[in-house]
């Protein structure tokens, strides 16, 4: 399972790149429409890497619910 | 109905099969996030999140937006043509919106199915009534402050519906109006309208969170993420658009519809204005009425968790704030204590432990806190506890044959 | 075997689980149900794990989700508390724990419970051989 995990953050994390290069380019070109559809998906890819992250235990839960 | 108090009626034993539904959800969530990042425990953070990005998408819009009939279309055209990522904010305030509404009515159900406004959860209930109606009113003037023929065509119907109410629906409509037909002073009013209510959204939130001690009123990061992510993408996919520009000689037939905010004027379909008013307010009432009109149980069947408004046994108390600091609904208060306690510990108390009855909920919480003795819950005394152990511990009695 | 378990009647669905206030499915564990597990005072588990019960567990709601909203997490703050105390009496602090079920969990909450006294079980018979 944890191998999963590991290659699912890799995947988003490349997915998340992509989405960053496409930011500089909806920048440079002017396409803000285009621009800000890469935001959303680098911060969704964001939001799934920090769940798969908790799921493989490298960031945990607080204190109390150990 | 049932007369047997131990049976639960047919409305009972409904909102019991909706709760169970209910938590239902939360096993099937809980199986792909823990139970940390299960966003239906952050209903209210998650509602919170969205408000947050609609107020300063919101105040990014108004720097540009011109509230006069000639003017306000154009300007619109301006923030989405010209204004830099204008387009993304304009979407990104759109969806927020509907991100809000869909946020608030999980809320809204969640609280009902799960029983959460017992006792003096009330006041949250209430005051959450309230947001939700002022935010029904804020998203239709944003549709309307757009003044394309859709917001023509919701002006028209909203006026058609103040009119219908008695006796005071013509000065009404001479308010919203700013006199006796559509003006720039029309839009002035809509602007009002969008905007007033907004900023006393957070005074009915300070109402909303006053009962209740660390209120949850933000999401965990995960959810913080992939909301402020969603309602980008949704903004650059999805553009929000107005439809044509208002013009006196255009009569569109079909308007494309929100159906979080704008579901009433859909129902103008089918119903005469008068009859919308009169749901919508139906409506509004029963929600209010919730907390004291939908009974999951009745008392004898809630045992345990009906057991008695929290009691403080003064000649206990120390006036170590520990149940103070504990109540998750600030029903207990500390007073400088009138008389020295009864017990060794308390005789050199300064302040004492009240419980505002009106505040209790009846958890109980208070009284494992308490390590003095000096709290019980009427109904279920701490003796009644230690029996049930001893009755536990009791040596096995022979089998009888 | 006797185990005492402090369960709220907010968390797992009991109705079906019970025999009275005995645990179906489970030899010797008793059910004492409370409105909040953070209603549990520290001393009366302290009490029943000196008084001759093998083990004490406490049930709430799943993190998260109490309906009081912090029940569990200070009964979890005051478990650990306790945790330290037992150590210092010399009260082995495993005989003690807490869980967090919801309402459909049953058979976890059973299987878990089940677990619990296993252990104590093996403890126990391991600390009788000589």
């Amino acid at each position: 399972m944890r191998t999963a995990y590991r290659w699912g953050i890799l995947f988003l994390c490349a997915v998340a790149l992509v989405f960053a290069l496409g930011i500089v380019v909806g920048e440079a070109t002017d396409r803000w429409l285009f621009g800000g559809a890469m935001i959303g998906g680098l911060l969704i890819a964001y939001s799934f890497v920090l769940l798969l992250l908790r799921k493989m235990g490298l960031v945990g839960p607080r204190k109390a619910e150990r | 109905m049932n007369v047997a108090a131990d049976r639960p009626g047919r409305y009972g034993r409904m909102m019991t099969s909706v709760l169970r539904g209910t938590l239902r959800l939360d096993v099937l969530i809980n199986r792909i996030y823990p139970t940390d990042f299960n966003p239906l425990y952050y209903t209210g953070g998650l509602s919170n999140l969205f408000l947050l990005i609609l107020v300063l998408s919101g105040v990014f819009l108004f720097f540009y937006y011109v509230p006069s009939l000639g003017g306000a279309y154009d300007s619109i055209d301006y923030i989405t043509q010209r204004v830099p990522y204008g387009d993304i904010i304009r979407g990104i305030h759109r969806y927020a919106a509907d991100g809000f509404i869909v946020a608030v009515l999980l809320h809204l159900f969640r609280n009902w199915f799960t029983d959460r406004y017992l006792f003096s959860r009330d006041n949250p209930w209430i005051s959450g009534m309230i947001l939700l109606l002022f935010a029904g009113f804020i998203g239709v003037t944003g549709y309307q402050l757009v003044w394309d023929d859709r917001a023509v065509a919701l002006t028209t119907m909203f006026a058609a519906m103040l009119q219908s109410i008695p006796a005071i629906g013509p000065l009404l409509v001479r308010l919203f109006l700013g006199g006796t037909g559509v003006s720039d002073e029309t839009l002035v009013r809509i602007l009002m309208l969008h905007i007033f209510p907004a900023s006393t959204l957070y005074l009915f939130l300070w109402w909303h969170y006053t009962r209740i001690r660390h209120p949850k009123i933000w999401p965990p990061a995960v959810w913080v993420l992939f909301c402020v992510g969603l309602v980008f993408l949704l903004a650059g996919l999805i553009p929000a658009t107005s439809t044509g520009a208002a013009a006196p000689a255009v009569r569109p037939t079909t308007l494309p519809l929100d159906v979080f905010f704008l579901w009433p004027f859909a129902l103008l379909n089918v119903m005469p204005p008068g009859a919308v008013v009169v749901l919508l307010v139906v409506l509004f009432v029963l929600g209010l009425a919730i907390p004291y009109i939908s009974r999951r149980e009745a008392p004898p069947q809630m045992g345990v968790r009906h057991a008695g408004v929290a009691q403080v046994i003064d000649g206990n108390c120390t006036g170590c704030e520990l149940c103070y600091y504990d109540c998750p609904y600030n029903a207990i208060i500390m007073v400088p204590s009138p008389a020295p306690g009864l017990s060794k510990a308390a005789q050199n108390r300064t302040l004492l432990a009240v419980v505002i009855e009106s505040r209790c909920v009846e958890c109980g919480i208070c009284i494992g806190a308490c390590p003095f003795e000096a709290l019980e819950l009427p109904k279920f005394l701490e003796r009644d506890i230690r029996a049930q152990v001893t009755d536990a511990l009791r040596p096995a009695e022979a089998v009888r044959s | 075997m006797k185990v005492v378990g402090f369960v709220c009647d907010w968390s797992v669905d009991l109705h079906p689980l019970l025999d009275g206030r005995r645990l179906r499915g489970v030899e010797g564990v008793h059910i004492v149900r409370v409105p909040c597990s953070g209603f549990v005072r520290p001393a009366w588990v302290e009490d029943a794990l000196t008084a001759g019960a093998d083990g004490v567990f406490i049930t709430g709601c799943p993190y998260g989700d109490c309906l009081n909203r912090e029940g569990n997490f200070l009964m979890r703050d005051r478990i650990d508390a306790l945790q330290r105390r037992l150590q210092r009496r010399r009260i082995d602090p495993a005989r003690m724990t807490m869980l967090a079920y919801g309402l459909h969990d049953g058979d976890a909450f059973v299987a878990d419970v089940r677990a619990f006294v296993d252990r104590l079980a093996e403890k126990k018979a391991a600390a009788g051989t000589p």
